[in-house]
């Protein structure tokens, strides 16, 4: 029974890597090879693929990336942060209905308003540029709900007490003592934003077309069209798209996963 | 105590108009974007959908004629709610018992449980891009992996083709996100796991149940909200499937088809994002495919809540 067990776990695990092997190994061949057979083994063009790779706009794509990430997690950090601390710490008129209105964002859809945001960042002036990928982070549902849980939970009352009493400031308590408590929380929130900023796809795809400011989901699944020969080449530039996002994880594994559960399981 | 009492009452009239004003002001960024990139834009698509607008020119307020259209003259949306409807059919069930069961053989492994846990969360955090692509050369006709085995061991006389089966290329696309959310299910199963206190299992032992029963019994029951929140999460991400299908058909074989095979992979969000920007720019028309799903959204995650969720609390 044991035995079997192990059986099902190695193989589900297997299949889960296996994508994974096959999009490495494919980055390392010649196009034309991946139409003979299988590739089993890692092949030797590994650095000429990456030339090609190179050679296109890839490295302005992947800082447009970078950009739009480190901005999205910034903004929606600092937002939900806030929040989170004034719904969970303070008494005041209108708290039940901020947190209720905190829960009810959370259920409305973007794609809802989707044509509207559009319209709405054209009037900006800002229609094809990085803005309207990063400023759809500015209220994060899930962010603030986030927040205000780990915030109630981790400060305790009687801490933000007695610093008033000591006449601290509400500005001085929030920087000096309620954001080192909350960094773990922190650290959480800024590597799920950071995932789901990065992969993202549909709403660069309909903001942005211009190529100076595609972003890498966009540019790759564009790259398919412009040159549709070099798969292998391709194979390469998503590998280097997944880096990022796998090294986020494997450092901060734990991180992770506590913050996908942090929904699931207090809700 | 009562000096306590007058220590705070001192504190607080000292500071009666500060903390007054503090928890609006850190509230506002949050509140102010909000109403700013997410609630206006939302209420505009709701008056843009009784519009008739291509975009450019000018509005035309047409009523809820764009909506009578959709649910009676539009073919191609009644049919991409089909398809979605018939794509989670396929994955739902086959991801919360495989999370299920992966959650539970994990957690009581003495060893490997945070390998695994990582290896099997892995696919959730790769990019669609990737997913998308890995898929259509897996499943390819000429040069995919899944034909060139299947013809190697005699399997099949030649390639089957996949992606232009309509229901082969819904398996496909099933098989994307179960592949993907697998590991996500797991670990949420997992979290709810660590919270069933190991004195419910202990008490079960030394009454004689084991194994299957157990699970059965205790384990499956005690993980009942978790279930019903991975179901109700799951119908509505469902219903805005659009990366998988999209990238599956704009991947390998590069092809921009639409709706993959006789529009058998189109999805409502897909159909959405093709009439408003991609085939047509008929904006009216699509805002209200969005507040349709909306509505299709709101209607069946509390349909499923109802559904799943114990007895008593459906009250």
């Amino acid at each position: 029974m044991k035995a079997l067990v192990w059986i099902c776990l190695i193989v589900i695990s297997l299949l889960s890597l296996f994508p994974f092997y096959i999009m490495i190994v494919m980055s390392t061949h010649v196009t034309e090879d991946l139409f003979k057979g299988i590739p089993i083994l890692p092949g030797d063009y590994l650095g000429q693929n990456l030339h090609t790779v190179l050679r296109s706009d890839f490295l302005r794509v992947y800082g447009n990336s970078l950009t739009v990430s480190v901005a999205a997690v910034a903004i929606a950090v600092m937002t939900s942060t806030l929040v989170g601390y004034a719904v969970a710490k303070f008494e005041f008129r209108g708290r039940k209905w901020l947190q209720l209105f905190v829960i009810l964002t959370m259920m409305v859809p973007t794609q809802v308003g989707l044509i509207g945001y559009i319209i709405e960042m054209r009037h900006l002036g800002v229609g094809n540029t990085l803005w309207p990928v990063i400023l759809v982070w500015a209220a994060f549902p899930f962010g603030g709900f986030f927040m205000i849980q780990f915030i109630r939970d981790s400060i305790p009352n009687d801490l933000l007490e007695c610093a008033r009493i000591d006449g601290c400031s509400e500005p001085g308590i929030f920087w000096r003592i309620v954001l080192p408590i909350i960094k773990p929380g922190l650290a959480t929130l800024a590597t799920l934003v950071f995932l789901w900023s990065w992969n993202n796809y549909l709403l660069p795809l309909v903001t942005i077309n211009k190529a100076t400011w595609y972003t890498l989901p966009v540019f790759i699944s564009n790259l398919g069209i412009v040159h549709r020969t070099d798969y292998a080449a391709r194979m390469a530039a998503l590998t280097m798209a997944t880096i990022p996002v796998l090294l986020l994880f494997l450092l901060g594994s734990r991180t992770f996963m506590k913050g996908l559960t942090a929904g699931a399981v207090k809700g | 105590m009562s000096a306590e009492r007058t220590v705070k009452s001192a504190a607080s009239r000292k500071r009666a108009w500060g903390p007054r004003m503090w928890p609006y002001l850190f509230a506002l960024p949050f509140v102010a974007a909000y109403a700013a990139f997410q609630l206006y834009p939302v209420i505009y698509s709701f008056v843009l959908s009784l519009h008739d607008w291509n975009g450019i020119g000018s509005k035309t307020y047409i009523g809820f004629k764009n909506y009578v259209q959709l649910w009676t003259h539009d073919p191609l949306f009644v049919k991409s709610l089909w398809n979605t409807l018939i794509m989670m059919a396929m994955f739902i069930p086959v991801t919360l018992i495989l999370g299920l069961l992966l959650a539970y053989w994990t957690f009581h492994l003495v060893r490997g449980k945070k390998l695994i846990q990582t290896i099997n969360v892995l696919p959730y955090i790769t990019t669609p891009v990737a997913i998308g692509f890995i898929f259509s050369y897996l499943f390819d006709w000429q040069t995919g992996l899944v034909n060139l085995l299947l013809v190697k061991f005699g399997w099949a006389q030649e390639g089957v083709y996949w992606l232009q089966n309509p229901w082969s290329s819904r398996a496909v696309i099933a098989l994307m996100v179960i592949w993907r959310n697998l590991g996500y299910f797991m670990i949420i199963y997992m979290a709810g796991m660590t919270v069933i206190p190991q004195d419910v299992y202990e008490a079960a032992r030394v009454d004689g149940s084991s194994g299957f029963h157990t699970f059965r019994k205790i384990t499956m029951p005690l993980l009942r909200n978790i279930s019903v929140f991975l179901v109700v999460t799951s119908v509505i991400n469902g219903l805005q499937l659009f990366d998988e299908p999209k990238l599956l058909y704009g991947g390998w074989s590069g092809s921009v088809q639409v709706g993959g095979p006789d529009n058998t992979a189109l999805t409502m969000i897909w159909h959405f994002v093709d009439v408003s920007f991609i085939s047509d720019t008929r904006f009216g028309y699509a805002s209200a495919i969005a507040y349709s799903l909306f509505l299709l959204i709101v209607v069946f995650s509390m349909l499923s809540y109802r559904l799943t969720a114990p007895k008593e609390d459906s009250k």
